[in-house]
């Protein structure tokens, strides 16, 4: 996954103390009662209006979770959009004593507090599951002359005013991210890249298709359907792996690039959850993950199963979250140790 | 031949019982959420998604649609009878639908809404059908520049729905543009006007200023005139004549087509197709300057334009697997968890599910006229309600509406601020009308300019060097400097051609007798 650097294994340690002294503290009342169980139906919180990727994740979770019968209460998929996340983030922070109340979450949960847009991150909320995961795309139209992902690297060494890239999200958000962490690893310097931003990836591969930028970057399930057609054609995925939807298309390690990037998808609670809390959800979303449904439906999706329950989870956050600080920091969008 | 055949296969999908129950079920829900004020076709889909789950793939696409066009059409029926749009789509029809409402011509205005509609979706449909596989090249075609010159063509609209004084009209637009420009920068990710609160990183809500600006600011108008006013009880027949039909011919033919082609514009949609189909034709309608007023055309022209646009932004969807609108992206969603990925693929891996749902558009249209001709009179009965009734139900609906979109109570006091405003602008006469347009094309020119010179490396000439924007630009000029040169001309004729107004007076005192029931 990340590349490991001593920095990110220090703060890996260090907030795992701070995790260890917060779910000593935070089990007064619910200790001593056998295994925790939720006593009022469960709340998934989408950070977003209906219809996005936190919302598709809320409500698939949701529906497996009620049919296959995981759960004794209800689950209520609670959509609070707004400020990009951190409306939903301030609302989970703020009732600590909801042990009910979980929300889905993915890599924004540490870029936008990164780039100044939410006082929480994910320091502040209880790692409960990893559960998906799907890479990012590097796209080039069908007759472009750039073949290859090396062939781009080349031209962007030449001139980087030759390739502009598009993206479907803001600097600093997950498309940036990924554009420049991959070519910073091939070399070049990031902060030349051309990228220019769009409303959605699907608005940036449609410019991609008419010709008015020379690449995009873009979710791997997102872009299937114009690569099957034929309109664009991937030189690259940021997984370790290749990815299920394009089976054909090479890893940037196998292109020579020592750097992946993953969208991963889990759901965290409020801070201060006992760990008889962190069990049952453990267990309960374990299972939800073997269910048939489940699995068919994150296929059709284009996720791949990543699980790793609460501790991984948490390393793997500090880790990513580390990752991207550095990453932003060289495109000099955020001062050195910001936001850390 | 081949898409003949094709399509009677689309109408055996779309008249199995089990569809057509499926249409009828999603139009009329559509229908009445939509008509809701604040309610629009997203909050509507959204409802609709639950249900639609566990549905076959066709059904539910069948009847998702069918909401769709239902809140679009919903919507308007509210703009004309509250003035308080649903839907963005329908703040256009308000312009002109509102003041026919009030005259007692509410049910004239229904009827009109309902068949501009009707008109506007088939057109659609029918040029779905033919040219869908080319319109993809269409749709992919405009880049940054030629977006801008889109978005700068629409604002000249500002000229004609600024009403007698230019400059307030002008300062209303200006206000729309820098409320457009609040929340997070697209292009640097900085934060703009949000004053440290985080309800306005996203920006401003449409929803929530237009309501405002008209429905809050009407509430407070009819306030202050203590029951003086308002809304004329009387009714006339709904039924239009052939002359009314003649009339109102043109534009919506004009609209549909339009309509049709902004909204295959990925981010255009139904909205910009409104203003651009309402500003083209009171430019060339000749009784323009009574738009405004109550002018059928002015409900027909951005009716036929969004319900065209609503169909027209299934084509990116559809042929590419891009959403054309917040509305189709929500579909897009929707349809992804049910197993079937829309995009260059469907038209050959899933040719029953693409023309079953073309074919079940027009069927839907069908429905939506059989369905909503009957119920204009019960709907226009919504204005004999007293006004103490009504008034407190406007408010209830709006904020309703607004909290539902977010679930905050932030938004409840933007609503309340945003009527207070759109009351002082009345009282002092600044037109509303061009600060929502600016609101609309104000963040979507900013960044398509930005996004324009980025790929050009801050060279200008890349918006003349593209045909489509040199071309839109040109319009631009010609339609800014056009009125000039028709005032020199007629000012070189001599004062007697400052006349030119009486006829359209005429014409209208003789439609304000013909509607007398």
């Amino acid at each position: 996954m990340f590349r490991a650097r001593p920095v990110a294994v220090a703060a890996a340690l260090a907030s795992l103390a701070l995790a260890a002294t917060a779910c000593g503290t935070g089990g007064g009342q619910q200790t001593g009662g056998g295994p925790w169980k939720p006593d009022r139906p469960i709340e998934i919180i989408a950070p977003a209006a209906t219809g996005g990727g936190w919302d598709t994740l809320a409500r698939t979770s949701g529906r497996v979770l009620e049919e296959g019968g995981l759960v004794d209460e209800p689950v209520q998929v609670v959509n609070k959009p707004g400020g990009g996340g951190s409306i939903g983030w301030a609302y989970v922070a703020q009732t600590p004593d909801t042990p009910t109340r979980l929300f889905v979450t993915s890599p924004p949960i540490s870029l936008v507090p990164l780039m100044g847009g939410s006082v929480y991150d994910h320091r502040d909320f209880t790692p409960i599951a990893r559960l998906a995961t799907e890479y990012m795309v590097y796209l080039v139209p069908e007759d472009s002359p750039i073949e290859s992902w090396g062939d781009m690297v080349d031209r962007l060494e030449e001139d980087p005013r030759q390739v502009s890239i598009a993206g479907g999200s803001s600097p600093g958000s997950m498309d940036h991210v990924a554009l420049a962490g991959a070519v910073e690893a091939a070399g070049i310097d990031p902060t030349s890249i051309n990228y220019v931003p769009f409303d959605g990836g699907g608005e940036a591969m449609t410019q991609a298709v008419g010709g008015h930028v020379d690449a995009v970057v873009t979710g791997a399930s997102e872009a299937a359907g114009l690569v099957e057609s034929g309109d664009l054609r991937p030189l690259a995925v940021s997984g370790a792996e290749r990815a299920s939807t394009l089976p054909d298309t090479p890893t940037l390690q196998e292109e020579g690039v020592d750097f992946t990037y993953d969208i991963w998808r889990g759901v965290m609670g409020p801070p201060d959850m006992t760990d008889e809390q962190v069990a049952y959800y453990e267990g309960l979303f374990t299972d939800m993950t073997e269910e048939e449904s489940w699995k068919q439906q994150t296929e059709a999706l284009g996720w791949t199963d990543s699980y790793m329950d609460s501790e991984d989870f948490g390393e793997f956050l500090d880790r990513s979250s580390t990752d991207s600080a550095e990453i932003l920091t060289t495109i000099g969008l955020i001062e050195d140790g910001e936001g850390r | 031949m081949e898409t003949l055949q094709q399509m009677g296969a689309g109408f055996g999908v779309a008249f199995t019982p089990e569809n057509l129950l499926f249409v009828f079920i999603g139009v009329l829900a559509g229908t009445v959420i939509g008509i809701l004020p604040g309610l629009g076709p997203m909050s509507a889909i959204a409802l609709m998604i639950p249900i639609a789950f566990g549905m076959d793939p066709t059904t539910a696409i069948i009847m998702l649609a069918g909401v769709y066009y239902g809140a679009i059409f919903g919507g308007s029926t509210s703009s004309i009878l509250l003035n308080a749009p649903g839907v963005a789509g329908t703040v256009a029809t308000s312009f002109d639908g509102y003041p026919m409402a009030r005259k007692g011509a509410a049910g004239k205005a229904l009827a009109i809404a309902a068949i501009a509609s009707f008109t506007g979706g088939t057109v659609g449909v029918v040029l779905l059908m033919l040219i869908a596989p080319v319109l993809s090249s269409f749709a992919v075609s405009f880049g940054p520049a030629d977006y801008f010159a889109l978005m700068v063509l629409g604002l000249t609209a500002v000229v004609t729905l600024g009403g007698r004084n230019i400059t307030k009209g002008l300062i209303a637009a200006v206000v729309g543009v820098m409320v457009s420009l609040v929340g997070i920068d697209s292009q640097t990710a900085t934060l703009r006007f949000t004053f440290g609160m985080p309800e306005l990183y996203e920006g401003v809500k449409f929803l929530i200023v237009a309501l405002g600006l008209f429905a809050l600011a009407e509430v407070f108008s009819m306030l202050a005139r203590r029951g003086a006013g308002g809304a004329d009880g009387s009714m006339s027949s709904l039924r239009l004549n052939r002359r009314e039909l003649g009339r109102i011919a043109g534009p919506t033919g004009r609209g549909s087509i339009l309509g049709f082609f902004t909204g295959v514009l990925p981010g255009a949609g139904a909205t910009v197709a409104s203003f651009l189909s309402y500003s083209m034709e009171k430019r060339i309608a000749k009784d323009g300057d009574t738009f405004g007023s109550g002018n059928p055309k002015g409900v027909a022209a951005p009716e036929a334009g969004n319900n065209a646009a609503a169909v027209g932004s299934f084509v990116p969807m559809l042929t590419l697997g891009v959403p054309g609108s917040g509305t189709t992206a929500i579909l897009l969603g929707a349809l992804l968890v049910l197993g079937v990925t829309p995009g260059p693929m469907m038209l050959s891996e899933r040719p029953e599910m693409f023309w079953g749902l073309v074919a079940s558009m027009y069927v839907g249209n069908i429905v939506l006229l059989v369905l909503n001709l009957p119920l204009i009179p019960l709907f226009a009965k919504v204005l004999k309600t007293p006004r103490a009734v009504l008034i407190p139900l406007v408010v209830v609906f709006c904020v309703v509406g607004v909290y539902g979109l977010s679930f905050s109570v932030f938004d409840l006091w933007l609503l309340l601020g945003f009527g207070v405003v759109g009351y002082l602008m009345r009282q002092n006469g600044f037109p509303a009308a061009p600060m929502i347009l600016g609101l609309i094309l104000g963040s979507m020119m900013e960044r398509s300019m930005r996004q324009a010179l980025q790929i050009s490396y801050g060279d200008w000439t890349t918006f003349v060097t593209s045909p489509y924007s040199a071309a839109l630009l040109g319009l631009t000029v010609v339609v800014l400097v056009w009125p000039l040169v028709k005032r020199l001309r007629t000012g070189a004729k001599g004062p007697a051609a400052d006349g030119g107004s009486s006829p359209d007076g005429a014409e209208k005192a003789e439609e304000d007798t013909a509607t007398r029931p």
